[in-house]
């Protein structure tokens, strides 16, 4: 009979099945879960259209097409095939001013995504400082941030991000990021309620870092790198930090989502992209008046928010349950 | 129970202090002068000196600050620029519609996720499970004036001439008078005379129709509610349904279900008098906190609907610089919303002596 302890050290590797690696071991649990599986493959699909727009698009998402077609006749009425128009290449229409629908909801998905993850990142490098440091610190510290947090959480997000976009803007005109905005979006705003939008999340994660730095700050570990006199810095991020990374990876992925949302909430009352911006919050304002007569160019901005939405949703709640170290797996 | 009360209360108060600091100082950092936005043209130099004589403009900033905690802390909400009304008049004259629309979001989310959530976790893993987390996942994920207008479509257009047609806006029939109940009780002859309390009442539709017992009223105003509440509450009634299911999940593994069960009680006993009164714990403390998202749906669903309420006089008044009328109700909906926490937090420890002892 073998003994193990004569096996070599390479087959010993091999024989054990469980890997030790955390990003390895988390893949694997995602690949089972269904509902990573569905929300992957949602976003996916967006990411390609994000890409590849130039070359999915089948029309430019500005420029209205006023019978510019070789025996066209000026200002087509807007139509669609769900009201029985005949034209193959609009796929979803035409907008109030003659704009391909499809092509601007294609170009929308790189402004959405763009939007909602970068806000999300700046909302972290914040949030999860204040949390560490309310967390590690304790005391008055923590109870200064932690009553500042609740105070910006009493008000509901939405109406915040709108003073917040009123504040800003004036003073960011000009800014480097501001020009960046314009530049290749041609939609400085944006960053506005990138900006507006990453303030008011910042209390989530702040809360959510000095959760888990509460629950390992006393542990043994902790006590002994203590012990040993290292560096306070270094101990919050070498050694406390990756302990909160997992609750903040679910939370990150869930709050894009809502981060896409409240963008498109802005632009929809007007503070936010303008028209002709292809933003579907934006898309969806200057339609709301003609939902009854046209109500194709409202379905497939909102269907596409919503469709963007459910896939961060949907893999974040994989991931939550991939995460989660009560769950038995083999 | 009495000092847990007043503990949770003492507690809020640092954070109350904190949001009129911070809608304070919020809205003195918008730029532009609120003089010129709102009054435009006819703004002179004389004018705006006048008009920050009026408002105390012309005060340092932390004069400014002082008279206006003073104010705030004895309910004087100062005077709108733009309507040159009292503050507290506009929402006393808002403020029904939004808490109409609130309540009836929050009844239709609680009556449907509840039994919906309850339901899943029972049949746990099965298709109406799968089927129903999916669609609260996709509630939650719907853009609220989304909904709302997909909805008006629905029911105003594509389902017109049919008993299920729904009217796509407004709060009444156009046209339509209903009496007051204080004038039909003969408790006060005419709105001005009636006290604030009274026509605040009078104003809430549906409150009005019950108490005069009029059924055109009662009808007429549901009617006119129901969309604006289907859309303003399915993501409460997602996240609720949500929160239901995994709180009962947690419950029905536990040992005293297992125990209840094995003593011969039918399953209704088990499930409805044991598991779901403790599983609903944690969902009451999301109901309470679904008010700063059903205030969110409010402001977005009050423009799709033509609803004239709180939410929309507040983005109308931050785009005109109308300071009084924004730091009004800011304070207002943040105040309501630690209250209403407050409420939360002492009713969880009601429910749960655990918490009150701990």
């Amino acid at each position: 009979m073998s003994d193990i302890a004569s096996l070599p050290i390479d087959e010993l590797k091999l024989k054990s099945s469980a890997s030790r690696n955390f990003w390895a071991e988390l893949y694997r649990n995602l690949r089972r879960n269904r509902s990573a599986k569905a929300g992957a493959a949602i976003l996916g699909f967006l990411v390609i259209l994000a890409l590849f727009a130039s070359v999915i698009a089948t029309h430019s998402p500005i420029e209205p097409l006023l019978g510019k077609e070789p025996g066209a006749k000026v200002r087509k009425p807007p139509c669609s095939i769900l009201t029985g128009c005949t034209e193959p290449t609009h796929w979803m229409g035409l907008d109030l001013n003659g704009r391909d629908v499809f092509s601007r909801v294609v170009y929308g998905t790189r402004i959405s995504l763009t939007v909602g993850a970068t806000s999300v990142v700046f909302a972290m490098l914040f949030g999860v400082l204040l949390g560490l440091m309310a967390g590690y610190a304790g005391g008055w510290v923590d109870n200064l941030i932690m009553r500042a947090m609740d105070v910006v959480l009493a008000f509901p997000s939405l109406l915040l991000a709108i003073v917040f976009v009123t504040i800003l803007e004036p003073r960011l005109k000009g800014t480097f990021f501001y020009n960046l905005f314009d530049q290749f979006f041609g939609e400085p705003r944006l960053f506005i309620v990138l900006l507006a939008i990453a303030i008011v999340f910042i209390p989530v994660y702040a809360r959510v870092t000095r959760a888990s730095v509460l629950s390992v700050k006393e542990n043994d570990f902790i006590v002994a790198v203590r012990a040993l006199g290292a560096n306070p810095m270094r101990i919050v991020f070498r050694h406390i930090l990756p302990h909160a990374l997992t609750p903040l990876i679910v939370q990150a992925t869930l709050g894009i989502g809502t981060a896409i949302l409240d963008s498109a909430a802005l632009s929809f009352l007007g503070l936010g992209a303008q028209p002709p911006t292809p933003e579907w919050g934006a898309m969806l304002s200057e339609a709301r008046a003609y939902v009854f007569t046209a109500p194709h160019i409202v379905f497939f901005p909102g269907f596409f928010i919503m469709l963007t939405v459910l896939g961060f949703n949907l893999l974040g709640d994989g991931l939550r349950d991939a995460l989660d170290p009560r769950l038995n797996r083999s | 129970m009495a000092k847990f009360i007043l503990r949770r209360f003492l507690y809020s108060i640092p954070v109350l202090l904190g949001i009129l600091i911070l809608t304070f100082a919020l809205l003195r950092s918008i730029p532009g002068d609120p003089c010129r936005a709102i009054l435009g043209e006819r703004a002179t130099d004389a004018v705006c000196d006048a008009f920050a004589e009026r408002y105390g403009l012309n005060k340092s900033i932390p004069e400014q600050f002082g008279i206006y905690m003073g104010r705030a802390l004895r309910g004087d909400l100062d005077v709108s620029f733009r309507f040159g009304r009292p503050v507290t008049e506009l929402i006393i004259e808002r403020l029904p519609t939004t808490a109409e629309l609130a309540l009836l979001a929050l009844t239709f989310a609680i009556i449907v996720g509840i039994p919906l959530g309850i339901i899943s976790a029972y049949r746990h893993n099965s298709w109406l499970d799968v089927v129903t987390m999916f669609g609260a996942n996709l509630g939650v994920s719907m853009p609220v004036f989304w909904l709302g207008l997909m909805l008006s479509y629905l029911f105003g257009v594509l389902l017109k001439d049919t008993p299920f047609s729904l009217p796509p806006s407004g709060r009444l029939s156009p046209g339509a008078y209903y009496d007051p109940f204080y004038i039909s009780w003969g408790l006060a002859a005419s709105e001005e005379t009636a006290s604030g309390l009274l026509v605040f009442l009078s104003r809430l539709n549906i409150f009005n129709g019950l108490v005069t017992l009029n059924a055109a009223q009662l009808v007429d105003s549901i009617r006119h509610l129901i969309l604006p509440s289907i859309a303003v509450g399915t993501i409460p009634l997602a996240v609720i349904a949500r929160m239901t299911r995994s709180s009962l999940l947690e419950v029905l593994s536990m040992d005293y279900v297992r125990t209840a069960r094995a003593k011969g009680l039918s399953e209704t006993n088990v499930v409805i008098r044991h598991a779901v009164r403790n599983a609903l714990l944690p969902v009451v403390t999301v109901i309470g906190l679904s008010f700063g998202g059903l205030m969110s749906g409010a402001v977005l669903t009050e423009s799709v609907f033509g609803l004239s309420g709180v939410g929309r006089m507040l983005t109308d008044s931050i785009t005109a610089r109308d300071y009084t009328v924004v730091q009004g109700f800011t304070i207002f909906i943040a105040v309501t919303f630690v209250i209403i926490n407050w409420i939360v937090d002492v009713l969880y420890a009601f429910l749960d002596p655990r918490i009150r002892l701990s």
